[in-house]
């Protein structure tokens, strides 16, 4: 029986570590972009027959994997400090600033207002405001940074809830944990229990650049190349736009 | 040297050791011609480690240990032979039967095993009627867990004779059997002396077992033989009421 | 949305069940050295053994990662003959072998320990070889526990998330467990997916416990 075992513990071992043989891009694509990466690859596939695997996970995650010489092709980042991580492994020159995202805050669906600005968080009705936490995620380097820059984060600090990603800071508003979230206004859009209370105007909030780049171990440069291309064309656009990704300026 | 009675079909033992265990060191230093030795004494005298000894199980801090001439231990050459190539038939008080095979796999366990010094393997023991000479035909299916303490006893001595020993080493294999079957197990233990012509190292407390089946005796008290030779003449004298 | 929960439930089972078997051979192993052995070091193997329990996963997966990718000790000597581990499934079912090892070794050892030595000392009077001993003395003696510790560390990499998201990613299809799958959808907001495989979690959580008491209760 022990035999048996090994054997097939090795032939399973041999079969799950041969590299896929057909025309694919692995792309390592930040979670809030997940979704979006997938549709957008699924019409790649439809029109070159080229499969797009995506990988998904928080971007400090993903580049750490990157760095430990993981097999990607293509590295799309919420940041841009997780993409300076990486800088060793990058194709020279192929880095880009392929999407832009807007703030947003997000405050209980059953307790809907409106906001003219975020200074309103100030407000003392406000005594929880959750944000990604701005030690490690993209989106709660960007709040605080808005936060510094309108001159309340000091005033507010000891209100914020900082949390491992921004969708728990979401879900804190969704179940009443915070009274208030920042995150980005992509996340609203499929959210039930959290509403928009203001959408922080591009021109007013930080610069939120997610930039792309290709891995220099990559095995399919060429076709990880054309995808980087296609990504930023016209036919892509349409996709992102219509989940809520504008193109980075 | 001594010897027993029937000189002609003896075999040699030394067991000249010195082995130091807690609070006392049993120290054997008896070298024979015998069919059949018993060793004798109270409790906690050290006769089981006796046999611990011969088989391997224990090692003397000195020594030498030799059965048929072939030696098994001797500290002066560094020599000691692993426990499986000794060619013992070890059966203790407790037993031992393998819980998790029913008696045929038990009694068969040891078959085949045994290689000879030059790496051939031995004949099996001819035991054609040793199913028969202990009534064990009508166990052989039975898992070892429902069997009664005289029933276990001769599935262990059969388990040890089929692996093809050099010689039996027996701890108070009569305790557990109840006395009306007794003299059944006794002749069984008899035939094997002579038919099989298998040696036998017997630990008893038993005064009349060991002269039953033995033709040399020694006494031993706390780790010393204190006395050896003939059971008729030895046994007259053991120690009395010392524990 | 149903063929994909199908195929992430049974591309876990089916990893958990690889994992259990990759396990199987060194925790069987250690847990026999550690059971029977005295030697210089030992606390360190020990200690070692325990690691991914009392570590948190997510650092057991950064070590891996580390070992496997390519650029790693272990990653460098594999990469030349084409194996490559991290993003593939054969990552998946190292970290959930790793994080189950140790369950394993614990409760094998406590069954190899109680095998009285002596049931092994008659077998080698009787004749037996080392090896021989093993396979139809020990073995067999330990296998309630040994059992009980292979289901251990199968429910354990059932659920196992923390070391795999690390070493092998989330790729659909490929390494997307159902813990890992949970995480990504809810990071995502694709609560109903989330939802979907929590149920399907819950219930092979509550099939292989169900199984596991059975199996304990029969022999």
């Amino acid at each position: 029986m022990l035999k048996w075992a090994a054997t097939a513990a090795f032939v399973l071992a041999a079969v799950v570590a041969v590299p896929a043989q057909r025309q694919e891009v692995l792309v390592s694509a930040a979670a809030s972009l997940a979704e979006v990466i997938e549709n957008v690859g699924r019409a790649y596939e439809m029109r070159t027959g080229v499969r797009v695997v995506v990988n998904t996970g928080a971007s400090n995650t993903l580049a750490r994997q990157i760095l430990a010489g993981a097999a990607a092709d293509l590295f799309i980042s919420a940041d841009e400090s997780q993409m300076d991580a990486v800088r060793s492994e990058l194709v020279a020159g192929s880095r880009v600033n392929l999407l832009s995202n807007q703030l947003a805050i997000a405050v209980p669906a059953d307790r809907p207002r409106s906001l003219k600005s975020a200074r309103e968080l100030a407000q003392s009705s406000f005594r929880r405001i959750a944000i990604g936490d701005p030690a490690a995620v993209p989106a709660g380097v960007y709040a605080k940074a808005y936060l510094e820059k309108l001159g309340v984060w000091e005033a507010m600090s000891a209100r914020i809830i900082p949390s491992a990603s921004v969708r728990a800071a979401l879900a804190a508003v969704e179940n009443g944990a915070a009274d208030a979230a920042i995150v980005y206004r992509t996340d609203l859009t499929a959210a039930h229990r959290a509403s928009l209370a203001l959408a922080i105007p591009v021109a007013d909030g930080p610069r939120i650049v997610y930039p792309a780049a290709l891995i220099r171990g990559s095995r399919n440069r060429d076709a990880a190349t054309r995808l980087l291309a296609w990504l930023q064309g016209a036919d892509a656009s349409r996709i992102f736009d219509a989940a809520g990704f504008p193109r980075a300026k | 040297m001594h010897t027993g009675r029937h000189a002609a079909e003896a075999t040699e033992f030394e067991l000249r050791f010195s082995l130091t265990q807690g609070s006392f060191t049993i120290a054997p230093d008896l070298a024979a011609a015998a069919r059949a030795i018993a060793l004798f004494g109270p409790s906690g005298s050290g006769k089981t480690s006796i046999l611990e000894a011969i088989a391997g199980l224990r090692t003397p801090q000195r020594g030498r240990i030799a059965v048929h001439r072939r030696v098994l231990f001797d500290t002066e050459t560094r020599t000691s032979v692993p426990v499986r190539d000794r060619h013992v038939g070890y059966v203790p008080q407790d037993v031992l039967l393998f819980p998790h095979l029913n008696v045929r796999k038990n009694i068969t366990y040891g078959q085949g095993l045994r290689r000879n010094s030059d790496g051939q393997g031995r004949q099996d023991v001819d035991v054609p009627d040793l199913d028969d000479l202990l009534g064990l035909t009508p166990l052989m299916d039975r898992r070892v867990a429902g069997l009664s303490g005289g029933e276990r006893q001769r599935v262990a001595l059969a388990r040890a004779l089929y692996s093809g020993p050099d010689v039996l080493l027996l701890d108070e294999p009569l305790a557990a059997v109840d006395l009306a079957r007794r003299r059944l197990v006794l002749d069984a233990l008899i035939a094997i002396r002579d038919r099989l012509r298998i040696p036998l190292v017997y630990v008893t407390h038993s005064p009349d077992e060991a002269r039953a089946i033995a033709d040399y005796a020694i006494v031993l008290d706390e780790g010393k033989v204190v006395a050896a030779g003939a059971p008729e003449e030895v046994l007259g004298k053991e120690v009395g009421g010392r524990r | 949305m149903q063929s994909e929960i199908l195929t992430i439930a049974l591309f876990t089972t089916a990893a958990a069940l690889a994992a259990t078997v990759v396990m199987l051979p060194p925790g069987i192993a250690l847990a026999w050295v550690l059971a029977r052995y005295r030697f210089r070091g030992k606390a360190v193997v020990e200690t070692l053994a325990s690691l991914p329990l009392v570590m948190p996963p997510v650092a057991t997966g950064l070590l891996l990662l580390w070992l496997v990718g390519r650029r790693g000790p272990v990653g460098r000597l594999l990469e030349p003959l084409g194996i490559e581990i991290v993003f593939t499934p054969a990552a998946v079912v190292l970290a959930m072998a790793i994080m189950g090892l140790p369950l394993l070794v614990r409760t094998a050892r406590a069954g190899f320990e109680q095998v009285t030595r002596r049931y092994e000392q008659m077998a080698e009077t009787l004749g037996a070889r080392p090896w021989r001993v093993f396979r139809t003395v020990t073995l067999p003696l330990a296998s309630r526990n040994i059992l009980a510790g292979a289901l251990l560390g199968f429910t354990r990499a059932l659920g196992e998330f923390g070391a795999t998201i690390v070493v092998a990613g989330s790729i659909p299809g490929r390494t997307r467990t159902l813990a890992v799958g949970i995480y990504t959808y809810t990071e995502t907001g694709q609560d109903a997916r989330a939802a979907a495989l929590l149920v399907v979690s819950v219930a092979l959580a509550f099939a292989s416990v169900l199984i596991a008491n059975r199996l304990a209760h029969v022999d």
